[in-house]
Formats: structure tokens, C-alpha cells, sequence
């Protein structure tokens, strides 16, 4: 078991690896960032990318380096050519810089001069608690909802529940913030129209936790529901709850004693598996709402081209959803006593 | 006779028949007269194509008039009579052009052109308004001010207890919100008591810094200004529709230090306030180290600290390039100390900033390498990048985190800063929230800055929903919030809504050059990129023709189009806030030269420049022209020719929100039947990049483009400076020339006439900026430079000659400073290295300066293969001296072959 423990963490730290590599030479195969303004500005740019390690500077032209990225018009006829340097070169300094160091860079826009593992160390708290906090909301709520539906099957009750939940489990968590904001926030001023500052008082901070917890687990609370009816209606139809109730069983014994413990087996693991789909739903999510967590941090370095933090911001979002699948595997086998993870035959 | 009159009246009725039958054409009902030569009889006939041109004639000579005295302008106007007459005589609309450019070129002839060396930066504001109504003319005439839309006006809504300074916006200065304003109530939404009489604003985005000396855009300024002082500062004057120009770091107005006769100089000094006036700096840090600095009083040395932080290019700060490599405001010796500082040798006493105590009184004394008058050396030197700072505080932040945050975080820019301003950064919480609370200490704590501090909140749902920040204003969370079109209709004419004037005219800039021109511009050895052959761009002749473009103009409802926005229509080149007299808050705008420049943008318009009719005539004439060139051919009504227009934008939903209403104000204009019949079609395109800049970086600064949306934004105080995005010449345009037309250093493409000489753009800009040498109206560079020999000595060391021919030898004087020696290593590094030489002078003769460098035996072996040298010099003309930098080429031999 601890090897096969071993072996899936390696194994999802590797496709860790290959994955920010090629986010990395992809992201960078990009056409480079260039400047405007006035050309002691763009030089001042230039210069900055050279001490960077991302470009370099000629006094002549370098056709072998290809197009190159800036010329200025020195005075007699003198030019300064800036060339990118080799994607495959940055990507060694890169690594390098990693691990020897574990450096991942300074960013350049967003918080200028602050080191990206430090920014996205301050972010990640929000992000965590946001959807850790919907997890907790969502699992049971959803759950209970997918056992009424069940245990009313073909009712009214099942019907308004299934209906409801086919609607708004396609509505995006994003788009239900807006329209929620609009209600709560700017018509009825009962829950903040932003993510509260850190200076106001705790009882405004939780409010602040409401719309968009209820936000993200709105999703989650419709799977959740619809998975367990489905689970839970199909071992109630089964021959062994059969034989429970014909034994003697109450039909509320039966179902808490086998029919949910059973359908419970793939329930849980869709938990883990559904707090990685929120991390990615929050994303948006966290702009509109003006949370700082790692999400909005996402976009917003895509949006500023601060690589440094989308290549950290990308190792966080690729290890935690590897490692979520390496303990989403692992947890069948506590789950469900049958399956023996890594076992010999 | 009998079989003769049957003959006849068949004939007759043949005749009548065939009258009949083109008569009865219905597509062209009233046939015009028939008319001679090339001109298109469906659309425009040559009479009516000749009192345009007789018009045009007459403009030319109305435009120069001025600035003729009468003997000459007796010439001018008798050529202008002959060319009339010309005209008048001609069969064909290719004869009128040749007779109009005859014409024109013989009024050319009357008058001298410019030569010699020319300095205007002198003259009195009056007549620099004059120059640069001039130039601004030129510009509309020519193409290169493009067609201007509108200005970025804006409603804006204040919370009721706000108390503006002033209920009139004023231009150049605003409302006095902060300065002169007040809050009157607490805010209701506002959770911190402290903070609930602050002044609450929404910022769409946290930009992690106010280190304006290293950004380059305007929020990280926006934000550096609240904390920063000046030499100088304004407030509202006493009767609240100006404003007045106050000491604020300074004592009084500065003095000239080395006066010239029309009161302009070159050094300037400023009596400063420091600790002994009272002056302190101001944290609200709670970091120990920092707390030290609260209240520490102002040391004269600390105002020499910005200029060395700035100055040193290894600190590679934006502004500090921008600082080095200033023209109309060149502080002495500033570019060289800089270019030698990157190099590790670098002496600041060269540079024109010291300080020192006279008479009991502290000053600043500054030199400038051009003269300025009083108020553009007090303009000059007031920017908050010049607060003074204390070496000790930049020694312990470092300079890479000074007014940011620190690598880990642990120092936000709360404690990396320090203010003299009106408020000092009380709290930085990273995309949350920045707070400013008042400075005690500031200098005019007591009578201006009432309100308490500044809040603001990142909201970045603003920067995607443009309602976003109304809605917090609706919602009572801010006091401020501008009005987004949607909601234009509902709240335009609320209580709490003002008008707030522009700082920037959005244009559609025009790509008006020919293919000759583009080519020299942008082709294989263009003067501005140089592009291969397949990417060259294929010209719209019809932009290279000025009635054309007129039409364009004339064409768009700037009105509606305006309204619609929210903004404010506008023809003009310049927004209001660009001032003729900055002293006395006139915005140039008003002026008449201005009214000149744009006179014949609003003739017989709505007073907006629109006029759907005379955009059609004047279509009609641009395609008369143009056929006659031979540029186009008319099509017929089921297969016109086309006209394809591309109007390149910043964004794809502009498509919608703005593209779509021009391309139907162009195409309604030219589409008409009565424009060409239908043997013309106008498309107009969209295109939008993938980024905003795009319509910058690979449209408009390139070349690459028919129309493009955009507008650039200059010093508001000096308009004149500001023209230089006009040039073609890439040198003086600093690369930010949007609108593309003729080559601006040729007095011969356009009469442009100032004191009785001709003038090339180029030449009287900058004249008009600085001192500059002009021969045959067009300006030339004051030297040459040229690397003639190397050769090796018998020590292995290499001797290289370097020769400046001066162009005006007699003028001129040269004092060769030093020689940077540049080379460049091959390999994977390809890293540029440099020391300092001396180089002697050799002769000095017929105007070249013939100097030798000698570099030592070791450093030629160490750096064969390709090497330069940057020859810094100061160079006097008539008196002003400027630094130098020529830059030559050579090769040092490998020794060990």
C-alpha cells in the first residue's frame, strides 16, 4: 500500500512537472512582451527584460537570433537591437532557479518586486478557506436533498427537487454571483457588495463569506443530490435491501444501515474530486466578488502577462489536483473494504 | 424636292425619335451640360470643380498673409491671380491641378526659405501661440492631426455630502474636490471609524505600487500625487473659475541665475524650504526603522537625492530615462552622467542640479541646457519625482523597494515611503483597499486638504462591468462614480451629477501618405521600420488626398455620435486642457490661432464639422481628382469600384459600441447616388487586435494601417513640445507619430510661412522648441561622424582616428569630454561591455574636429572583432551649449594573426 502510495505521488508529481513545462515553453513560445512610449522608456523596458535573463542586447544586428524584439535610433546612425533569448535557455534558468533555489521569480505587474511564491502564499488562505467552507455547506445539504428525492421517488417531492437541481446545476457559479449581488448586495444591502477588508469588523467578514460560499456550493449541492438519489435509488431496488426489510428490518433501519452506507462508496470520493471542479469554478468567481485569492490571481496574471505568478499560480492548481486524484484513489479503499489499493493477487 | 423633303423628314423624325428616347432615360433625368476633359459628368462638373480649387488658391495665400510683409505679399498675390486665372483658363480638371500647383509653387517662390541657426524658446507666450497655431494648421492641412471625434468628457455623479470646491469643472484643474472640498456626513457603509468622513473612491485594479519613477502609466502616478509635493503647486484663484500657481517645497518664484536679454536663462535656482522653515517628512508606518523618519526635518542634500536615484541608469527607472533624455527640458550634463553611470563611472557633480546656502537662504539651483523663461523652469522642476527624499531612508528600504512592497511582503508601501504631500499611505492591503490620511506636516495642512483622508477600494469587477462603480455609488459605498453610457439617460441630469472636461481628443488617425512616402517611411529602408516587401502595406490612395479625408470628416454627426457617449464633439487636435498661457490658465483651444488652424474644419458646418451635403461635394471633387491621377477607375452601378477602408481599433466590442455608427456615417456620406452614381462603393472594416496596444504597436506607430482609432496625450503646459507627434522624422517624434503623411522635413510639401521664411514642419518645430540649424527651410543635424582610421602600433596598442565635420564651423565650438568604448563579445552571452578613454585632439580646422583614442595593447587583444566609440561632447552654437554623443565604428584586429 505505502509503495503504491509512493508510486502515485511520484507519478503525479512528475505529470506535475511536464505540465508546467510545457506551460512554461508554451506560455513563453508566446510573441514576447513589448512596450510603448518613448524610446528612452522602451529602452529602460528592454534593459529590464536583459537583466531578467529574457532578452539580449546587441549593438549590431543578430539575423541568427531571429526577429528582434526592439532597435532603437541611436544618434548617428548607432542602434541598440534587443533580441528574446532562447526559449529553451530561459527554460533551463528557470528550472534551475527552482531547484537550487526554489526561486520562482519576482512579479513584475501585479505586486512589483514581490516574490511569486510570497504572493500566492498570501492568496492561497482565501481561496482554501472559500472553498473548503462550500465543501462543508454543500456536502450535507446536498446529500439530505439527494436522500429525500430518493426516498420520495416518484413524488412530487423527487419531481420538484430533480427539476430544481437539472435547472440550477447549469447555472455557473459566476453568473449566479452577479445576479445574487444585485438582490442581496445592492437592493437589499444585506451581505457586502465586495470581499470585506481586512480592517472591518468580524461580523461584516462573515457576511462576506455568504454569497460567495453559497455561490460555489450551489453547483456541488445539485451534483451532490443528483448523484445520491441516483446511488441511493438504485440500492433500494437491490436484493440484499430486500432481504433486510423481509428480515425485519424497519425501512428506515434498512436504508441508514445498508442502502446509504453502500451508496455512500462512490459518493465520498466525488467530494474530493468536486472541491478540485469548485477551485477552478472560483477562478471567476473571486474577480467578480473581489476576493484575493489564488483564482482571481490567475487571471489577473494572464490578464498583466506576470508569468512568474501564473507559472506558480499553475504549480499550485496542477499539485493540488493531482494529489487530490492520488487521495480520491486512495480513499476507495477505506471506503469500501473491497477494493485493496496496490494489493497482490 | 419632293423625294428631298421625305428624306428630310425622316431624318426629322429620326432626329425627334432619338431625342424622344434620351429624354425618356430614366436613371439621368436632367442630364448637366456637357463639360471638357477628364471630369466625370454624373457627379461633378468642372466649373463647379474649379471654384473649389480657386477656393483652395485662395486659402493658401489667406493662410500666409500674416506672416508676409507687404512688398512680398504684393508678389504673393499677383501669383495667386495669375494661378487663378489659370485655372479659370484650363479644359480639364488635370489642367486646373497643374495650373493650382503652379500657382502654388510660384507664391513658394516670393518667399525666402529659412536658413541659418534659429531659436524661438524665447519668445513670449503670445508668440509662441502664434508658431504653434501655425504648425497645428499645417497638420490639419496635411493630414497629420487626424480627424478628432471627440473629447473624453465624462459625467460624474458626487455623493450629497461631498462639497466640491466648485460647482464648474476647470479646466486644468477640476473641481477642487480634495483641495478646496469638504465632507459635510459621515458614510453610512463604512465600517472603520476613523475612516467614515475620508473621501471613498473605487480603483479598478491594485496596481502593487506608487513608484512612479519606474511606471510608465497614469494610476501609479495618480496615486504617487497624493503624498508628493512639488516646487510648486496650484490652487483654486479667489474667484473659483482658475487657478493660481503657489510656492509649495519652494519659498518664491525661482530666479535667473545667468540672465539673458528677454529675460530667459539657463540657470535657474529656487529658494527651498527645509527643517528650518518647518519642513518634515511623514510615515505612518509602525516598523520602527521607519517611525525614526516621522517628523525628520528637511535637509537641503535631500533635494539633490531624487535627481541621483533618477540619473542613475543602473537603477533602471523609466522616468529616470525619460529624465536623461529629455530635449525641451534637458537639465545639464543629466544624459551623459546617466549614460556614464550605466558604464560604473559616473561623477554627479557634472550633472546641472546643486544646492547651497547664500545669505541665510537655502536654494536649488538647476541648469537647463536650453533657455526658459521664468514660468517653464519653475514648470520643469516642479514634478513630485523631484520631492526630495533623504539618502539615509532610500539607503535603508533600497532602491528597488522604495514606495513598493519588499520581495517577502514584510514592508508594504506604507513603510517604504515617505510624503511631503497632502497625505501620507496610512494602509496597503494588496487588491483590497489603499488608504491615505492627511499629513499633518504638509505645508498648507491648516488652509487647504479639509477632508480627512482618502479610501480606496479595488473593485476589480470595474475593470470588466462598467457599472460596477455606479452601482457602489448607488449603493452609498463611494462618493464618486462616473456615468457609464448605458445609464447616460437616466442619471445625465441628476442633482448630483457634473460634467467633467477632458484631458485627451479620441481621433481617427489617418494613414495619408502615398506609396512613395509609405515606402520611404516603412519600406525595405524606411526611415521608420523597415519592412520586407511582402509585408508592405497597400496605401487607400484615396487617404492620400486632403479632399478625401475632408470628407471624411465632414461626413461624421460628432454631435450625436458625442452625446451618445456621454463625451463632448470636438474637431480639435489638442483637448482644453492643453494651455497657450499656463501662467494664466488660457486654454490654447480659445485662442485665435487655434480658431485659424480649425477654420476650415467647421466652415459651413453644424459647428461640430458636420455636413452631410458638403461631405458629398467634397467626395465628389476627392473622386474627380483621383480618376484624373489615374488612381481610380469608375465602375458601373452593378459593379462599382470599391473603396475599402480598415479602421483599426483597441477592442472587439468596439465593433458594436463604436465602429458600426462611423462605418455608416462614411458609407451613407459616400454611398449616395449623388456622389458617383453608384460607379463608387465605400466599405468600410472593422479590426481590433488581441490587445488593446496592438492598434498602437502594429498598426498606427508602424504604419500599417488605413484609419485608426486612438489618441496620445503630451505635456498639457506646453502644447508647442507636444506637436512633435507630428513629425515624420522619428528622432523628433520620439516614435509616437499616429497619423503618417508627408515627409515633414521638406518646406516644399506645403507653404508653411513664419516671419516671412519658408519652412520645412521639422525645422520650425524645433526652432520653436529649442535651437536649431536650418538650410533651405528644411533642419539639418549639426555634425558628422565618422570612424577614418585604425591602425595597430608597434606595442600592440590601436590607435583610432574619429572626425566631426561640423556643419557650421564658424558658429560652432567643440570640448571633446570623453570616449566610451563599447564591444561586443560573440557567444551565447552576447554581452556588451564598455570603459572610459581619453581621446586628444588632433586639429581643429575648417570645421572638423579630428581626434585620436589609443586603446592599450591588452584591452585590443582581450576585445578584437567588431567595437565603437560614443564621443561625448559639448557643442556651443551661437552661444548654447548641448551634450553630444557621436557614435563610430571600427574593427580591432585579431593581434595574434
Amino acid at each position: 500500500m505505502v509503495k503504491y502510495v509512493l508510486k502515485r505521488i511520484g507519478l503525479a508529481l512528475a505529470t506535475a512537472f511536464i505540465i508546467l513545462s510545457l506551460t512554461f515553453i508554451m506560455i513563453k513560445l508566446l510573441p514576447p512582451e513589448r512596450t510603448t512610449g518613448q524610446e528612452s522608456q522602451q529602452i529602460a523596458f528592454y534593459e529590464e527584460q536583459v537583466r531578467l535573463g529574457y532578452a539580449y542586447s546587441f549593438n549590431m544586428e543578430k539575423p541568427e537570433l531571429g526577429e528582434y524584439l526592439y532597435k532603437t535610433n541611436g544618434s548617428s546612425g548607432k542602434s541598440t537591437y534587443y533580441y528574446q533569448v532562447p526559449v529553451m535557455k530561459q527554460y533551463g534558468s528557470w528550472l534551475k532557479n527552482i531547484f537550487t533555489k526554489f526561486d520562482w521569480g519576482v512579479s513584475r505587474k501585479i505586486n512589483p518586486n514581490v516574490k511569486a511564491s510570497v504572493i500566492i502564499g498570501e492568496r492561497l488562505g482565501y481561496s482554501i478557506r472559500i472553498n473548503i467552507l462550500s465543501v462543508l455547506f454543500s456536502v450535507p445539504i446536498g446529500i439530505l436533498l439527494g436522500i429525500w428525492a430518493a426516498l420520495k421517488k416518484n413524488t412530487m417531492t423527487d419531481h420538484v427537487i430533480s427539476t430544481l437541481v437539472m435547472v440550477f446545476i447549469s447555472i455557473p457559479s459566476f453568473v449566479l454571483i452577479i445576479f445574487l449581488l444585485l438582490i442581496f448586495g445592492y437592493k437589499l444591502g444585506w451581505v457586502p457588495t465586495k470581499w470585506p477588508n481586512p480592517t472591518d469588523p468580524l461580523s461584516y467578514k462573515i457576511l462576506g463569506y455568504i454569497l460567495p460560499v453559497f455561490c460555489l456550493s450551489f453547483g456541488s449541492i445539485c451534483g451532490y443530490c443528483r448523484f445520491t438519489r441516483a446511488e441511493l435509488c438504485e440500492v433500494m431496488e437491490s436484493d440484499y435491501l430486500l432481504l433486510a426489510r423481509t428480515k425485519g428490518l424497519t425501512k428506515k433501519q434498512a436504508i441508514l444501515r445498508h442502502a446509504l452506507r453502500n451508496a455512500m462508496v462512490p459518493i465520498v470520493p466525488s467530494i474530493l474530486a468536486e472541491f478540485i471542479g469548485i477551485l477552478g469554478g472560483s477562478m471567476i468567481l473571486e474577480g467578480l466578488y473581489g476576493i484575493p485569492g489564488i483564482g482571481k490571481l490567475f487571471i489577473e496574471s494572464l490578464e498583466y502577462k506576470d508569468y512568474n505568478i501564473l507559472f506558480v499560480d499553475m504549480a499550485i492548481f496542477t499539485t493540488i489536483s493531482l494529489l487530490a486524484g492520488v487521495v480520491l484513489d486512495i480513499s476507495y479503499g477505506f471506503i469500501d473494504p473491497r477494493i485493496r489499493m496496490g494489493a497482490k493477487k | 424636292m419632293k423625294k428631298l423633303c421625305k428624306k428630310f423628314s425622316v431624318l426629322l423624325m429620326v432626329l425627334v425619335a432619338g431625342i424622344a428616347l434620351v429624354g425618356c432615360k430614366t436613371d439621368n433625368p436632367n442630364p448637366k451640360p456637357p463639360v471638357g476633359g477628364d471630369v466625370n459628368p454624373d457627379y461633378l462638373s468642372l466649373d463647379d470643380y474649379k471654384s473649389y480649387m480657386v477656393y483652395d488658391l485662395e486659402n493658401v495665400v489667406k493662410n500666409i498673409s500674416g506672416q508676409l510683409d507687404a512688398s512680398v505679399l504684393k508678389l504673393v498675390n499677383a501669383k495667386k491671380e495669375a494661378g487663378v486665372a489659370a485655372m479659370n483658363a484650363a479644359k480639364s480638371v488635370k489642367e486646373v491641378q497643374a495650373a493650382f500647383k503652379t500657382a502654388k509653387s510660384e507664391i513658394a517662390n516670393q518667399i525666402p526659405l529659412a536658413n541659418g541657426v534659429y531659436s524661438f524658446i524665447s519668445l513670449s507666450n503670445e508668440e509662441k501661440t502664434e508658431i504653434l497655431g501655425l504648425l497645428e494648421a499645417y497638420g490639419v492641412r496635411n493630414g497629420l492631426t487626424g480627424i478628432s471625434l471627440y473629447e473624453d468628457a465624462a459625467y460624474q455623479m458626487f455623493h450629497p455630502r461631498v462639497t466640491l470646491g466648485t460647482e464648474n469643472y476647470i479646466i486644468g484643474y477640476g473641481f477642487g474636490t480634495l483641495a478646496e472640498g469638504a465632507i459635510t456626513a459621515d458614510l453610512a457603509t463604512e465600517k472603520n471609524e476613523a475612516w467614515k468622513r475620508y473621501y471613498h473612491i473605487i480603483e479598478a485594479s491594485d496596481p502593487g505600487t506608487i513608484y512612479y519613477h519606474n511606471d510608465q502609466g497614469s494610476q501609479v502616478g495618480d496615486l504617487y500625487t497624493f503624498m508628493s509635493a512639488g516646487y510648486f503647486t496650484t490652487f483654486m484663484n479667489e474667484t473659483k473659475d482658475g487657478y493660481d500657481w503657489v510656492p509649495e517645497l519652494a519659498k518664491e518664484k525661482p530666479q535667473a541665475v545667468n540672465p539673458q536679454t528677454d529675460g530667459s536663462a539657463t540657470k535657474w535656482r529656487f529658494p527651498v524650504k527645509t527643517g528650518k522653515d518647518g519642513l518634515k517628512y511623514n510615515t505612518n508606518s509602525t516598523l520602527a526603522s521607519r517611525q525614526a523618519f516621522d517628523g525628520k526635518e528637511v535637509e537641503l542634500e535631500d533635494y539633490l537625492t531624487p535627481f541621483k536615484l533618477l540619473l542613475n541608469q543602473k537603477n533602471g527607472l523609466y522616468r529616470g530615462a525619460e529624465l536623461a533624455n529629455q530635449t525641451t527640458a534637458a537639465i545639464k550634463g543629466a544624459q551623459a552622467y546617466y549614460n556614464a553611470s550605466g558604464k560604473g563611472e559616473a561623477d554627479f557633480s557634472s550633472v546641472g542640479v546643486k544646492v547651497y546656502e547664500e545669505n541665510g537662504l537655502e536654494y536649488f539651483e538647476v541648469e537647463f541646457v536650453n533657455p526658459m523663461t521664468q514660468f517653464y523652469a519653475m514648470y520643469y522642476i516642479t514634478s513630485g519625482l523631484y520631492m526630495p527624499v533623504p539618502q539615509s531612508f532610500l539607503d535603508l528600504v533600497g532602491v528597488k523597494n522604495f514606495l513598493g512592497f519588499n520581495e517577502n511582503k514584510t514592508e508594504t508601501p506604507v513603510d517604504n515611503s515617505l510624503s511631503l504631500g497632502a497625505y501620507t499611505l496610512e494602509r496597503w492591503d494588496s487588491g483590497q483597499q489603499i488608504v491615505y490620511k492627511k499629513n499633518p506636516y504638509y505645508v498648507y495642512a491648516s488652509t487647504k486638504y479639509a477632508i480627512e483622508g482618502i479610501h480606496m477600494n479595488i473593485l476589480t469587477a470595474a475593470s470588466s462591468d462598467k457599472e460596477a462603480g455606479i452601482k457602489e455609488f448607488l449603493a452609498g459605498n463611494t462618493d464618486a462614480a462616473g456615468i457609464p453610457q448605458t445609464r447616460l439617460d437616466e442619471y445625465k441630469n441628476d442633482p448630483r451629477t457634473r460634467v467633467v472636461r477632458g484631458e485627451a481628443n479620441f481621433k481617427l488617425n489617418v494613414n495619408a501618405t502615398d506609396e512613395a512616402t509609405w515606402e520611404y517611411l516603412f519600406g525595405e529602408n524606411g526611415t521608420i521600420v523597415q519592412n520586407p516587401k511582402d509585408n508592405y502595406w497597400k496605401v487607400e490612395p484615396a487617404l492620400s488626398n486632403a479632399h478625401f479625408v475632408k470628407a471624411l470628416s465632414l461626413s461624421i454627426n460628432r454631435k450625436e455620435y458625442s452625446d451618445a457617449r456621454g463625451s463632448i464633439a470636438s474637431v480639435d487636435f489638442l483637448a482644453p486642457n492643453y494651455m497657450s498661457d499656463p501662467i494664466n490658465g488660457i486654454t490654447y483651444n480659445d485662442t485665435q490661432a487655434h480658431k485659424n488652424a480649425v477654420a476650415g474644419l467647421l466652415a459651413d458646418t453644424d459647428g461640430y464639422g458636420y455636413n452631410l451635403e458638403l461631405a458629398r461635394e467634397y467626395f465628389k471633387i476627392a473622386l474627380a481628382e483621383l480618376e484624373a491621377s489615374g488612381k481610380y477607375k469608375p465602375g458601373t452601378k452593378a459593379n462599382p469600384t470599391v473603396i475599402e477602408l480598415e479602421i483599426a481599433w483597441m477592442y472587439p466590442w468596439q465593433e458594436t459600441s463604436d465602429h458600426n455608427e462611423l462605418k455608416q456615417y462614411f458609407e451613407d456620406a459616400f454611398n449616395d447616388d449623388s456622389v458617383s452614381g453608384g460607379k463608387y462603393k465605400l466599405e468600410v472594416k472593422f479590426w481590433t487586435g488581441a490587445d488593446w496596444a496592438e492598434v498602437y504597436d502594429n498598426k498606427l506607430l508602424v504604419g500599417q494601417y488605413d484609419i485608426g482609432f486612438g489618441s496620445i496625450s503630451g505635456d498639457p503646459l506646453n502644447p508647442l513640445a507636444f506637436l512633435n507627434i507630428l513629425s515624420s522624422d522619428a528622432g523628433i517624434s520620439h516614435n509616437f507619430t499616429l497619423n503618417w503623411g508627408p515627409n515633414t522635413n521638406d518646406p516644399d510639401v506645403d507653404l508653411l510661412v513664419y516671419n516671412g521664411y519658408r519652412w520645412s514642419y521639422d525645422a520650425l518645430y524645433l526652432a520653436a522648441n529649442g535651437q536649431t540649424i536650418v538650410e533651405n527651410g528644411a533642419n539639418v543635424p549639426a555634425y558628422q561622424a565618422e570612424m577614418t582610421d585604425q591602425k595597430v602600433n608597434a606595442d600592440g596598442s590601436v590607435t583610432s582616428t574619429v572626425e566631426i565635420q561640423l556643419t557650421l564651423p564658424e558658429e560652432s565650438e567643440v570640448e571633446v569630454q570623453n570616449v566610451v568604448m563599447c564591444w561586443y563579445q560573440e557567444g551565447d552571452e552576447g554581452y556588451k561591455e564598455a570603459v572610459v578613454l581619453e581621446a586628444t585632439v588632433v586639429s581643429s580646422a575648417d570645421g572638423k574636429v579630428v581626434l585620436t583614442i589609443t586603446t592599450s595593447a591588452d584591452l585590443t587583444a582581450e576585445f578584437y572583432g567588431e567595437m565603437g566609440f560614443d564621443v561625448i561632447f559639448a557643442l556651443t552654437i551661437n552661444g548654447v551649449t548641448t551634450t553630444e554623443m557621436a557614435s563610430v565604428y571600427g574593427m580591432f584586429p585579431m593581434l595574434s594573426e
